[in-house]
């Protein structure tokens, strides 16, 4: 697992931020780097907290960001003396709600089938997980020889299908992945 | 024994009359009304007068008899009115003069003769200062309208001649609509107001508000210290004021300056005062009134002078002769005033009122601040949302309008919505920065979408997303599944390296 994947696992850290005027951010808030915001970390300087305050430096200017009322899933912020409303999601409730990707075939175009019979010899992720575009999701023994399977996209495990130790036919349902990249 | 200055105002130009009072080494006397007893001024004035309501809710500062009988009460020698209040209430200014107290400012009758319009605009013609082109009388028929109009040329303004409130008013542009809208003008107004009279004037589409400051003594000694434009207005008030003006080329600045020196001397004017002109697209001008208190916009005129006006507005109150000739007037860069009212830009500029939690203002050594508030402050719905003011000197109007920008950059305030995201906007926009800009920028270009960015827009989405993830992980913490770490690791990691 390298640690140059810029999502690290808990998809409980990954929301969405929706606009009125329908712009959406996702925003990934990991446990000790700097967030990650549509899928590029940025370099976001936290520099001070109050109660519904706070300020950050990014490109060489501050941002001073006060939450001016907040209603459920939904909160005004006034950066730099102008609001913006947005509403916000878990990407759990996003998917539930089937705000994301719901057209069934594309849905099925994330899902991992294997490419060739063998045996599943390892597993690095569990379900609900999040999981890279390219990072290893599991490794299939086929003719003595070891493959790594990887994720087409960035996305959340909706399902794995299988068990360490299974043998799989080809184009059998490995995992089933839920594609954040939108 | 010092002489006593009574303020007769409060918030910024309280402070900064106090400034001068001092430099003069007089004592500064305020009065401390109830609807604001913990203002920031208070702090700086030498004694307070509480001037609690009385059963009418009339404010202390245009409260006439009570003003005259405290300044009574506490031996007051000079009273400053300020701007706005009484600093145009001749019956305030012959009261004081009554009482043997120096009221600082012009005479009684010039207050008079300059507030009322028309007899300010026919003693400016009598000095030769140019109005706009329009009827001098009411015009009763369509048929005069028209030959009138043609004469002037259009666009031409209808207005009715009892009217206001803009009913009977039609802006007409070509010769073929005129007799049209003459009628249905006249006819409004005739329901409206009982008189289908109406008035014509020439309509300037594009104008430019340009302002020259005069100062005189009380021995006919007048100069000027150039102009001011004030074209960026909201509701006919301005927001952002700049000095000198890009419209004028040195020459019309003389021409414009003698002409107002001319109009002071005429009516023996003394004390600061202000020349308004109207200028139209072609640089053509007319005049519009005379205000005869210090402006808030005062400023950005000393930034480029180095002239402090309301010394000087004190020293002749007090029949000293001005010792600054016209030629020691030269002008220096260039100055930017930008209000910082509590009003909302995103809706249509509606007063703020409440806490100020936190304020910060750019400090540096081009940039002044004028403030009435400090962090911690309440603005309240009693007074004008005009908290505090920026003004910042520049080498020239674009190194100007960059460090201005700068420091509004800087400038931050928290609880209260203000117009300095609006004069951000405006500093950027193509038109200001041209100088192309006029009195109806506001109404014709300025829509609230364009107050938005991306990069705010962004660090808003993920400040909104803090917020609400602290909540959230928090909730999820509950459940045995989720392993709850604070989410502000990363945030302390930050702020520990920084």
């Amino acid at each position: 697992m390298g640690t140059s994947y810029i999502y690290k696992r808990d998809a409980s850290r990954l929301f969405i931020a929706l606009r009125e005027n329908g712009k959406r951010y996702k925003i990934y808030l990991p446990m000790e780097s700097a967030p990650v915001i549509n899928g590029t970390e940025q370099d976001i300087n936290f520099v001070e907290q109050d109660d519904f305050y706070y300020a950050f430096d990014w490109k060489d200017k501050r941002f001073h960001c006060e939450l001016v009322s907040h209603d459920q899933n939904k909160a005004v912020i006034k950066v730099n003396g102008v609001e913006y409303k947005y509403s916000l999601e878990s990407i759990f409730s996003y998917i539930r709600r089937g705000m994301i990707n719901n057209d069934e075939n594309k849905i099925d175009a994330n899902n991992i089938l294997a490419p060739m019979p063998g045996k599943i010899v390892d597993i690095f992720l569990s379900d609900g997980d999040l999981v890279n575009e390219g990072e290893p999701i599991l490794t299939l023994e086929a003719m003595k020889m070891q493959n790594e399977i990887t994720a087409t996209c960035n996305g959340v495990i909706r399902k794995i299908r299988i068990q360490k130790g299974q043998s799989v036919m080809k184009d059998e349902l490995l995992v089933e992945i839920q594609s954040i990249d939108v | 024994m010092k002489q006593k200055l009574l303020i007769v105002n409060r918030g910024e130009i309280a402070i900064r009359i106090i400034r001068s009072a001092h430099k003069l080494e007089m004592s500064a006397l305020v009065f401390q009304s109830d609807k604001e007893p913990d203002a920031l001024y208070l702090q700086y004035a030498d004694e307070i007068i509480p001037a609690k309501d009385g059963g009418n809710d009339k404010s202390i500062f245009l409260d006439i008899p009570r003003i005259i009988q405290l300044a009574l009460e506490h031996k007051v020698n000079l009273i400053h009115p300020g701007y706005g209040f009484l600093s145009e209430n001749p019956e305030f200014a012959a009261l004081c003069a009554e009482n043997g107290i120096n009221f600082i400012g012009p005479s009684a009758a010039l207050i008079k003769e300059m507030g009322l319009k028309t007899v300010a605009k026919s003693m400016a013609v009598k000095a030769g200062l140019p109005l706009v082109p329009g009827s001098d009388g009411p015009v009763t028929n369509a048929k005069a309208a028209r030959e009138f109009a043609e004469k002037i040329g259009f666009p031409i303004i209808l207005k009715a001649s009892a009217g206001g409130g803009g009913r009977g008013m039609r802006i007409v542009e070509n010769p073929e609509s005129i007799e049209r809208n003459f009628k249905s003008a006249s006819d409004e107004a005739l329901a409206a107001f009982g008189n289908g009279d109406m008035f014509i004037e020439k309509y300037l589409q594009n104008p430019k508000h340009i302002e020259f400051q005069i100062l005189g003594d009380k021995h006919g000694n007048v100069i000027h210290l150039g102009e001011r434009e004030c074209s960026l207005q909201r509701k006919h008030q301005k927001i952002i004021e700049e000095a000198p003006s890009a419209s004028l080329t040195t020459e019309k600045r003389n021409e414009m300056g003698d002409m107002a020196i001319r109009f002071a001397k005429s009516i023996g004017y003394f004390s600061v005062g202000t020349i308004e002109f109207i200028m139209n697209e072609d640089g053509s001008y007319y005049f519009m009134e005379m205000n005869t208190r210090i402006q808030v916009e005062h400023p950005v005129t000393e930034m480029i002078t180095g002239v402090d006006l309301i010394d000087w507005q004190i020293r002749v109150a007090l029949d000293q002769h001005l010792t600054l000739r016209q030629d020691d007037i030269k002008i220096n860069g260039w100055a930017i005033e930008c209000r910082v009212n509590t009003e909302d830009p995103q809706n249509r500029f509606s007063p703020q009122t409440g806490f100020i939690d936190k304020i910060h203002f750019p400090q540096n050594s081009y940039t002044r601040i004028e403030t009435g508030v400090v962090s911690g402050s309440v603005v309240t719905p009693y007074f004008d949302s005009m908290i505090a003011k920026i003004i910042v000197h520049g080498k020239d109007r674009g190194d100007a309008i960059e460090k201005t920008l700068a420091a509004l950059y800087e400038f931050s305030l928290i609880g209260l919505k203000t117009t300095v995201p609006f004069c951000r906007i405006v500093l950027q926009h193509p038109e200001f920065v041209n100088a192309k800009y006029t009195t109806r920028w506001v109404d014709q270009v300025f829509t609230p979408e364009m107050l938005e960015n991306e990069d705010d827009e962004m660090i808003g989405a993920l400040a909104a997303t803090i917020m609400y993830a602290s909540e959230y992980l928090q909730l999820s913490s509950d459940l045995p599944t989720y392993k709850h770490d604070s989410l502000n690791v990363w945030v302390l990691n930050k702020r520990l390296n920084y």
